[in-house]
C-alpha cells in the first residue's frame, strides 16, 4: 500500500526513511567497532598491536589454550579457577535475583499499596547508582562484618546490580497477563499462593527467562564493583584479564575476549528471541 | 467465556480477597527479599556518608569536614569539573547519535534486521567494558586503525596521540554509554502513533519537517531520559578513563579508587563518592521533574 502511495506522494512517511536507516546502520557499526577490532586482532599473526595485522594466524588462540591447560607458576591464579568462580557467581546471581524479583514484581504490578511509588524508585536505584561508590560502600560493609565472606560477597553485589533488570522484565511480562486468570484459578478453588505459583508464574515464563539471562550477562561481565571486592582467592574472569594486562597488553587476552563476546552474543540473541516484539525492557 | 456466571461471581468474590492481613502488608511481604538486598545498598551508602566525615586513622570515631574541604583544592576541583564536562559532552553526542538509531529501530519492519539492530545496541552496553576498552586501545593507538585511516586519507602525516588524553576517553565514553540513550528514545518513538506523521505529511510537511516538528517534540521525554542516563553513567565511569586515560585524565571515579588502593585514605575516597552520589541523584531528580511535566503536557494535549 505504502509503495503505491509513495509514488504519487513521495513524502508520505510510514516506512523508515532510507537516509535514517543507513545513518543508523553506520552509527551502530561504529558502536560495535571496538568489539569487532578485538575479534580481528585475535587472529593476528604479528606480535604488535598494529591494525590491520600484517599477517593472520591462530597463534594467540594456541597461546591462550596453553595458558588454560598449563598455567604458569607465576600466575597468581589460573584462568580455570577464575572461570569457575565467574560461572558460579553468575549462576548464583541469576538464581537469587530471579527468586527475589518474581514476588517483588507481583507486588509491584498487582497490588495497590502505600509506598508503591517509593518501592518502584528504590528498585531502579542500582541502575543509576555510581558503581565505584557501590564497590567502595560494599567493601566498607563487608570489611566491618565480624565474619568473612568470599564468593558470597560477589554474589550479593551482583544481585543488587542485576535486580533492576530482572524486575523490569518480570513486571513487563506480568503486565500482559490479566488479573482474571488468577481470579479464575481462585474461583476454581486454588489458594492465592497456588494461583500465583501454578498459573501466573508459568504464564510469565518468557519474562522470567529474559530476566535470568540478563542477570547472568550482567554478572558475567561485571568489572567495576568486583574490582573493589575481589581478593586473591576469589577472582572473576574480567579481574583475571585485567591483572594480566595491567602492565602491557598481551594479545592472548584478545582470544579470551572473543570467547566472552561469543558467549555474550549467544545469550543476547537468545534473549531477543525470548522477549520478541516489545524488545528488552530496561 | 462459555460460562457467564463466573464473571458475575468474580465481582461477588472481590471483598473476600481482603483476607487476614491487608494488601499493603501482603505487598510488602512480597517485596521483603528484594528490599533486603536494597537495604544493603542503603546501609552501605550511609556508611560511605559516615566515613566521609571521618578522619584518616580514626575513620569511625573522628569527625571533620577536611575531606570535603580537600575537594576544593585545585587538583580535585579540576577533576570534578573534568568529570562533569566529559559527562555532559558525551551525553550530548550520544543523544545526537541515538536519535536516528532510535527512530529507525522504532520504525523497522523486518524482524531479522530489528534483531540485528537490537543486538548491536545491547552488545556495547552488556559486554565487559574492559574488553571494549582493549578494542579502543587498538583503534586509538599510535599505529592503530584510526591513525592509519587518517594517514591513508592524507589528512595527517605523523600519527596523532589519541590515547591517554581527553579525546580518547570521550570517544570511549560515548560508545559505551550510547545504548543507554538509544533504548529510551526508541521506546518513546515506538509510542508515537504513525497517524500523527501521516497527518502532518498530508498537510504538506516534508519528511524532515515531520521529524523535527512532530517526532522530536513528542519523544522529548525519552530523549531527556536518555541524556540523563548517559550523563549519570559517564559521570561515574571508571573503566574507560582508567584504561584509555591512564593517569592523565583523572575522572572522579578513578580518583575514588586511587584514594583507596595506593593511598588508603578512606575518608577522602568517601567524600568524593558522596559527591558522585549527590551529582547522580540531583540530575536524575531534575530529569524526572522535567520529563514528568513534559509527559503530563503531552497527555493533556492528546
Amino acid at each position: 500500500m505504502s509503495r503505491k502511495l509513495l509514488r504519487s506522494q513521495p513524502l508520505l512517511p510510514g516506512e523508515t526513511g532510507r537516509f535514517a536507516a543507513i545513518l543508523s546502520g553506520v552509527i551502530l557499526f561504529l558502536a560495535v567497532t571496538p568489539i569487532l577490532t578485538m575479534i580481528v586482532m585475535s587472529f593476528s599473526g604479528a606480535a604488535n598491536l598494529d591494525f590491520p595485522p600484517s599477517s593472520y594466524s591462530l597463534q594467540w588462540y594456541r597461546a591462550a589454550w596453553q595458558t588454560f591447560v598449563s598455567p604458569d607458576q607465576s600466575d597468581v591464579l589460573s584462568l580455570g579457577k577464575a572461570m569457575t568462580t565467574s560461572l558460579m557467581v553468575a549462576c548464583l546471581t541469576m538464581i537469587f535475583a530471579t527468586l527475589i524479583a518474581v514476588p517483588a514484581s507481583y507486588a509491584l504490578t498487582r497490588c495497590e499499596f502505600r509506598g508503591k511509588a517509593f518501592a518502584m524508585q528504590l528498585m531502579s536505584l542500582p541502575l543509576v547508582f555510581p558503581m565505584v561508590v557501590l564497590g567502595l560502600a560494599l567493601l566498607l560493609v563487608f570489611d566491618s562484618l565480624p565474619f568473612h565472606l568470599d564468593t558470597s560477597r560477589l554474589v550479593i553485589a551482583h544481585v543488587i546490580l542485576a535486580l533492576p533488570f530482572v524486575i523490569k522484565n518480570c513486571t513487563a511480562s506480568m503486565m500482559t497477563i490479566g488479573s482474571e486468570v488468577e481470579e479464575a484459578a481462585q474461583m476454581l478453588g486454588a489458594s492465592p499462593t497456588r494461583a500465583i505459583v501454578d498459573v501466573v508464574v508459568p504464564l510469565m515464563k518468557s519474562g522470567i527467562l529474559a530476566g535470568m539471562l540478563l542477570a547472568f550477562i550482567v554478572s558475567f561481565n561485571e568489572f567495576t564493583v568486583t574490582y573493589f571486592l575481589y581478593n586473591i582467592d576469589v577472582m572473576t574472569v574480567p579481574i583475571w584479564m585485567y591483572s594480566r594486562t595491567v602492565s602491557s597488553l598481551d594479545p592472548t587476552v584478545f582470544s579470551f575476549a572473543v570467547l566472552i563476546v561469543l558467549i555474550d552474543f549467544v545469550l543476547i540473541w537468545a534473549l531477543e528471541k525470548l522477549v520478541g516484539e516489545g524488545g528488552v525492557s530496561f | 467465556m462459555q460460562n457467564p456466571p463466573i464473571t458475575r461471581q468474580e465481582d461477588a468474590a472481590k471483598p473476600r480477597r481482603n483476607r487476614p492481613f491487608s494488601l499493603t502488608a501482603r505487598a510488602w511481604l512480597f517485596l521483603t527479599p528484594s528490599m533486603l538486598f536494597l537495604a544493603v545498598l542503603i546501609v552501605a551508602s550511609l556508611l560511605v556518608l559516615r566515613m566521609s566525615v571521618g578522619t584518616k586513622g580514626a575513620e569511625w570515631s573522628g569527625f571533620s569536614l577536611d575531606s570535603y574541604a580537600q575537594l576544593f583544592e585545585p587538583y580535585y576541583l579540576k577533576s570534578l569539573l573534568l568529570t562533569l564536562r566529559l559527562a555532559l559532552i558525551s551525553a550530548v553526542i550520544a543523544v545526537i547519535l541515538a536519535i536516528p538509531v532510535g527512530y529507525t529501530m522504532a520504525r523497522l519492519k523486518s524482524p531479522l534486521v530489528r534483531r540485528i539492530f537490537l543486538a548491536a545496541v545491547l552488545l556495547p552496553l552488556l559486554v565487559n567494558l574492559l574488553l571494549q576498552s582493549y578494542g579502543w586501545l587498538v583503534i586509538l593507538g599510535p599505529a592503530g586503525m584510526l591513525n592509519q585511516a587518517l594517514k591513508g586519507l592524507g589528512l595527517i602525516t605523523r600519527p596523532i596521540m589519541m590515547l591517554y588524553n581527553q579525546n580518547g576517553v570521550l570517544m570511549g565514553l560515548v560508545q559505551t554509554a550510547f545504548p543507554l540513550a538509544v533504548l529510551p528514545i526508541a521506546s518513546a518513538m515506538r509510542g508515537i502513533s504513525r497517524s500523527y506523521e501521516e497527518a502532518a505529511s498530508t498537510l504538506g510537511a516534508s519528511r524532515f519537517q515531520v521529524f523535527r516538528q512532530v517526532i522530536l517534540p513528542m519523544s522529548l521525554p525519552g530523549i531527556i531520559t536518555g541524556a540523563t542516563l548517559v550523563f549519570a553513567y559517564n559521570a561515574s565511569s571508571f573503566v574507560v578513563p582508567l584504561l584509555l586515560g591512564g593517569r592523565r585524565v583523572p575522572m572522579l571515579a578513578v580518583m575514588v579508587h586511587d584514594q583507596i588502593a595506593p593511598l588508603m585514605n578512606w575518608p577522602a575516597a568517601s567524600a568524593a563518592g558522596v559527591v558522585l552520589i549527590v551529582t547522580t541523584l540531583a540530575i536524575m531528580t531534575l530529569s524526572e521533574f522535567v520529563t514528568g511535566r513534559r509527559r503530563r503536557m503531552l497527555e493533556a494535549s492528546q
